[in-house]
């Protein structure tokens, strides 16, 4: 199948099917390593996925610096010191920065919200990851492993739901523009602390669902999720359909250095 | 669980229709709307979650009871973005709603300081 015939086939191109990718074979083997796509990577650790990283979604320390649960300090701190053992996560707990509980709610809901980008790449003509680095290790550390198939179940479901709640693939790219008169419509105050309330307030007409969730600190799928269902409630307008994502580049992740990457150089550099 | 996208991010012990995923999903869609629905969370509307910008609503647990069994499900407050809570499913003629539903709170506390 060409890329074209995928545009062709409607809102949502069918992509290959997860099964296709080599993650399957590479779980199979109990392979360490990175594979890595065209937006971000899957971290495997004896065949197990141990994180993910896209630049689509918030990664840990965004999450928790953008409400101020962790100081930027804090942070990187622990990423200076913990991530050249690849034991950032274990910094935090023992040096009573976090609860081990705060740690694995946070990177759990990170690697699932990255790996649904990873391996569903927004926009047209983006291929599903396939470049594999072995024994590539991730600074953040080992939380809590997650299965290949308990990851790919998750990742098919989440799919499942942004069709359920609108099947417009469109949405999930363009800017977010509201009815004129989207807060009075839906009621004032009430909801104000709700995560589609901030999703709706956020949305401002230039900014994509992904770049709300950036300025929110949110999960990407979550906000994904949250403007679809708006848009089935009639408060966000559906994009039009003229305009092609294709063009769209994915938003880059502003002031956020690949520290993984720069680990990775340093390490190999003190190896030689 | 997470109410969101109703992930069963760890699961013990016998689930409903022996089946934990369903039983998430099926948990999960309750949760959120409750948490979503202007009814259950007009009260505090000024309250300190909002002047926190947290996404915490004022809603603790729910609690479903059946004629065989309870459902407990306590929202977890974090300081961070997340949609997380926990559910349990209890034998009605084991056991101790009010019990249960201290113990969930402390538990759920516990999850998350240091």
């Amino acid at each position: 199948m060409t890329a074209g015939a995928a545009e062709a086939a409607g809102t949502t191109p069918v992509r290959p099917a997860v099964e296709d990718d080599p993650l399957a074979r590479l779980a199979g083997e109990g392979a360490t390593g990175a594979l890595h796509g065209p937006v971000g990577a899957l971290y495997l650790s004896d065949g197990a996925v141990v994180h993910a990283e896209s630049p689509a979604a918030p990664d840990v320390g965004w999450r928790l610096t953008a409400r101020g649960r962790l100081s930027p300090e804090t942070w990187e701190e622990a990423v200076t010191q913990g991530g050249p053992g690849y034991r950032t996560g274990d910094f935090l707990v023992e040096h009573g920065r976090l609860s081990q509980g705060e740690l694995e709610l946070c990177h759990l809901s990170a690697l699932f919200d990255a790996a649904y980008f990873v391996l569903y790449p927004l926009g047209d003509g983006q291929r599903p990851p396939e470049r594999f680095l072995r024994e590539a290790r991730h600074w953040l550390g080992p939380v809590r492993p997650v299965t290949v198939p308990a990851l790919q179940r998750e990742v098919r479901r989440r799919r499942r739901l942004l069709e359920q709640a609108w099947p417009g693939a469109a949405v999930d790219a363009a800017p977010v523009v509201p009815v004129p008169d989207a807060d009075r419509r839906r009621g004032r105050g009430a909801q104000a602390v709700c995560g589609r309330r901030a999703v709706l307030r956020a949305a401002d007409g230039v900014r994509t669902p992904v770049q709300i969730a950036r300025a929110l600190g949110r999960p990407a799928f979550a906000t994904l999720l949250d403007v679809r269902r708006l848009t089935a409630l009639g408060l966000i307008r559906p994009p039009d359909p003229g305009t092609t994502e294709a063009d769209r580049p994915l938003p880059e992740a502003p002031g956020v250095p690949e520290t993984s990457l720069l680990i990775r150089i340093r390490d190999a550099l003190e190896a030689l | 669980m997470d109410w969101t996208t109703g992930l069963a991010l760890g699961a013990v012990g016998e689930g409903p229709n022996h089946d934990h995923e369903t039983a998430a999903a099926e948990a999960a869609e309750l949760a959120r709307l409750t948490f979503e629905s202007s009814a259950f969370t007009q009260a505090e509307q000024a309250g300190p979650a909002e002047r926190a910008g947290q996404a915490d609503g004022p809603v603790e647990d729910l609690i479903v009871t059946a004629r065989g069994g309870y459902h407990l499900i306590r929202f977890v407050e974090t300081a961070f973005d997340s949609s997380v809570f926990l559910y349990l499913w209890l034998d009605r003629a084991e056991a101790n709603l009010a019990v249960a539903r201290f113990r969930l709170r402390d538990l759920t506390a516990g999850l998350v300081l240091s």
